[in-house]
Parts: structure tokens; sequence; C-alpha cells
């Protein structure tokens, strides 16, 4: 219907996530729209960013060069990793500028009915930085899922009695009603309370 | 028909969607399998909270518009088992439960008895969790897993012949497991089977006779005679193929 070359960046946008053919076809017209400056920005930072972010060597965060801007970082605590399934996960535990130690991103979580094992995640390379020796604390913050929490047993049972293990704190998010809270978070949140 | 309604179910499976949905494949008393978006379910603020997650045990109020998936408008905790979801080995073994209820039952037709034996699994796993490999009753987890995949079989209509042979009903000198015959088979008929012990027949008849929490011990090559013959039986007559019990 349209010139091809339309066709082939509808059906290229069509790939994205959560993008169905009608959106795909909005945003190739809003390209088309855009001036060349724009357009090919756009272009030019797709390009950018395949060609140039890879994974850490390290922890396997995204990296421009071989190591990435935590792990070069002489500021950072060494004695302190956070595992994270995913690379974007680092982004809200750097957002509450709490913490200040590195980091290990396994590449995903373990969930038998999709057929992920152990061998699938970058648990292997975990435990060989942790014999490094340097490590005193990993702190597990896989999500708090069925399959976060399967993951987290896994890794607490391979580091177990090598370095101190701690999981992120479980309870009710700040600012939501309790009246909402389903009876598991809220059973975390009473087993972890804190004196006041 | 299009609408809202109500059913109690269980999360078989919970799928990240979009910026925060979750696609849930859910087994429901009332509707057999549904499939269901979660608007919003991943929002730290979700009215949902934390009970979409697998092996919840939900009474769901959902809606039935044009698509293929319902709409979860409302969902409140019958069981969230609070307890399997603080043992790794039990997880593993209510994930692999779930899936086998994913792959063997998935028409909308209500199965009552598959969905009260999948409750009362995810229970067991619950209270014998934390308790190194054994269910409450002391049994072996792994043994409970496969009495459950020998219910289900029951349950989905392809439970295999065990009180005779399967060929010719001979009840005497059953020798081996055919999944082709669909039961247990005698030495005269034993070519398209494999060796069956006499515990591992006792053993899948007792499981599919008797309580779930009263099975008998099983030794592992037993064990391992019970998943080949629950698989085989599955891949020759419901062309399904379930992962490894354990």
């Amino acid at each position: 219907m349209h010139p091809a070359p339309v066709d082939r960046l509808i059906a290229e946008l069509g790939k994205l996530p959560g993008i169905g053919r009608r959106t795909a076809q909005r945003l190739a017209f809003h390209i088309l729209r855009s001036s060349d400056e724009d357009a090919f920005a756009l272009a030019t930072a797709i390009r950018e960013v395949k060609e140039r972010i890879g994974l850490c060597e390290t922890c396997f965060n995204l990296a421009e060069g071989p190591t990435c801007a935590i792990c070069s970082d002489p500021r950072r605590s060494r004695e302190l990793i956070c595992v994270v399934e995913e690379p974007q996960d680092v982004i809200p535990i750097e957002r509450t500028g709490e913490y200040r130690g590195l980091y290990h991103v396994l590449g995903g979580a373990l969930s038998p009915i999709d057929g992920i094992d152990p061998d699938d995640l970058r648990i292997d390379e975990l435990v060989r930085r942790v014999e490094a020796g340097e490590i005193e604390e990993v702190v597990i913050a896989t999500n708090p899922t069925t399959t976060g929490e399967a993951t987290a047993h896994h890794i607490g049972e391979r580091l177990r009695d090598r370095v101190t293990l701690t999981r992120l704190a479980s309870g009710l998010p700040v600012g939501a009603d309790l009246e909402h809270a389903d009876e598991v978070t809220l059973g975390r949140a009473l087993t972890g309370r804190r004196s006041v | 028909m299009p609408g809202s309604f109500k059913t109690e179910g269980v999360v078989l499976r919970s799928i990240r969607y979009g910026e925060a949905d979750r696609i849930l494949h859910l087994y429901t008393a009332e509707r057999g399998r549904v499939n269901a978006i979660a608007k919003g379910s991943r929002r730290p603020r979700s009215r949902f909270g934390g009970r979409l997650e697998p092996f919840f045990r939900l009474d769901l109020m959902l809606h039935e518009g044009r698509s293929e998936l319902c709409t979860v408008t409302g969902a409140a905790t019958v069981d969230g088992y609070p307890a399997l979801r603080a043992d790794g080995d039990a997880i593993d073994a209510a994930a692999r439960g779930c899936d086998a209820v994913l792959r063997l039952l998935d028409s909308a037709e209500p199965n009552r008895a598959a969905y009260g034996l999948l409750c009362r699994y995810l229970a067991l796993l619950d209270r014998g969790a934390g308790a190194d490999g054994a269910d409450a009753a002391g049994a072996d987890r792994h043994a409970v897993g496969l009495a459950f995949r020998l219910k289900l079989l029951l349950a989905s209509g392809f439970a295999p012949e065990l009180g005779s042979c399967a060929r010719c009903g001979e009840r005497e000198g059953i020798v081996s497991f055919s999944g082709a015959a669909g039961g247990v088979v005698c030495g005269s008929c034993e070519a398209s089977g494999f060796p069956v012990s006499a515990e591992a027949h006792r053993f899948m008849a007792a499981a599919i006779g008797g309580p779930i929490a009263e099975l008998p011990p099983v030794s592992e090559p037993a064990r391992r005679q019970v998943d080949r013959a629950i698989g085989d039986t599955l891949a020759h007559h419901a062309h399904v193929n379930l992962r490894a019990v354990a």
C-alpha cells in the first residue's frame, strides 16, 4: 500500500515490544513528518548503541568498552555486590543514592516453566567473583516475584558460608493503602517490622 | 458471552507485558483454563498487590470482552501459600506442577477434580516447605510430585491401565509398562514396553488409588520408571511432553 521503504520502516517498528501494526504506522508517519535532523539523529542513536554498547566484563552491566562506569569508578565500595536480574534494574537502585557498592547482572531469573536453568544465568561468574576474595557482602536484589525468589534461594545455596548474604526487604510501598496489600507482602512487612 | 464473571482460580504462570501489565495463565474452578490481562498490576501501588504471582489461589472477578484475553477487575486471596514461597525446592516443585497443568489441561472446560488436586498439591508443598525435601507427612517431595502427575492423568482421562495387562487383560506376570498400550503389560506382550519393577507398579497403583499424603516409600530406580511411564503415556495419548518431575 505504501512505498516499500515506508512499509519496511513500519515492519521494523512493529517488531518493538508493545508496538502493534497501527502504532508502528503512526510512528513511521511521525518520522516521515519530522525534520531530517531529528530522523537522522534517531537512526544514528540506534546505530551508535548497537556499535558501541556491550556488556561489562566484570559485572555484565551495560558498558561502553570492556568495563562499565560503575566498575571503573574508584570511589565505589569493592566489598559489596548487589545482584540484579537485568541491566535496567541497576538504574532504580542507583537513583536511591543509598548504595555505593558494585553490581552483578544475572541476565534473567530462574524459571522451570520457561526452561531457564542456573546454567542460563551468570551465577557461576558471581561465585567466581566471590571466590576471588575481596567481596564481604552480597545483596540479592532480584525481583520479589516467584522467579526472583527462586533465583535468590539458589544463589543463597551456592554462596552460603562463603560471604555475608542479604536480601532486599519486602513490605508495603510508601503511599499505598493497607487494605489493598496482599497477605504475603503484609506478612513479610510484619515479619520485618522495626522499632520506632 | 461478553460480561463479568466470578470464579476461583490458581495462577499458573505470570508473564510481564507492556510497561506495567501482566498476562496470566489461570486454572479456574468454573471455566478451566482462562488467560487474562491484569492492567497496571506491576506498579508498586497496584490494588492487586503481589497476589497475581504464580501459585496464588484467588477469588477472581474477570471481564470477558471481545478480545481472547479476559481482564482481571478484582482479586482476593484464598491462599497465598507463603511458606512454599520461602523454599526454593518447593517453588521449583510447584512450578513443575503448574507447568504440567498448563500443558495437559488447555481447554476452557471446567474440571473440578483437577482444580481440587492442584490446590491440594500446592497446600501440601506449603505445609512441607522448609522440611528438607520432604512434605508435611514426611513423604519425599519427588514422590509426591509423581503422585500428583499420576492423579492429574486420572483427572484428565489419561490414567494408565494398572490392574491387568493393557494388551491381553492378563492379571499375573506384569513385567513392563507400555505407553503405546496405555498401561502395564505382561511377559507375553512386553515387546512394546520397558521393564517396570513390582515396587514401581505398586507405587503407581497407590498414588492413583489413595490419598496423595499417604504414599508408600519408593526407591530412586522405581521413581525413574514411574516418571518414564507418565511421560510415555502422555507422549502417546495426549501428545504432550512434560518437563522432568525434578
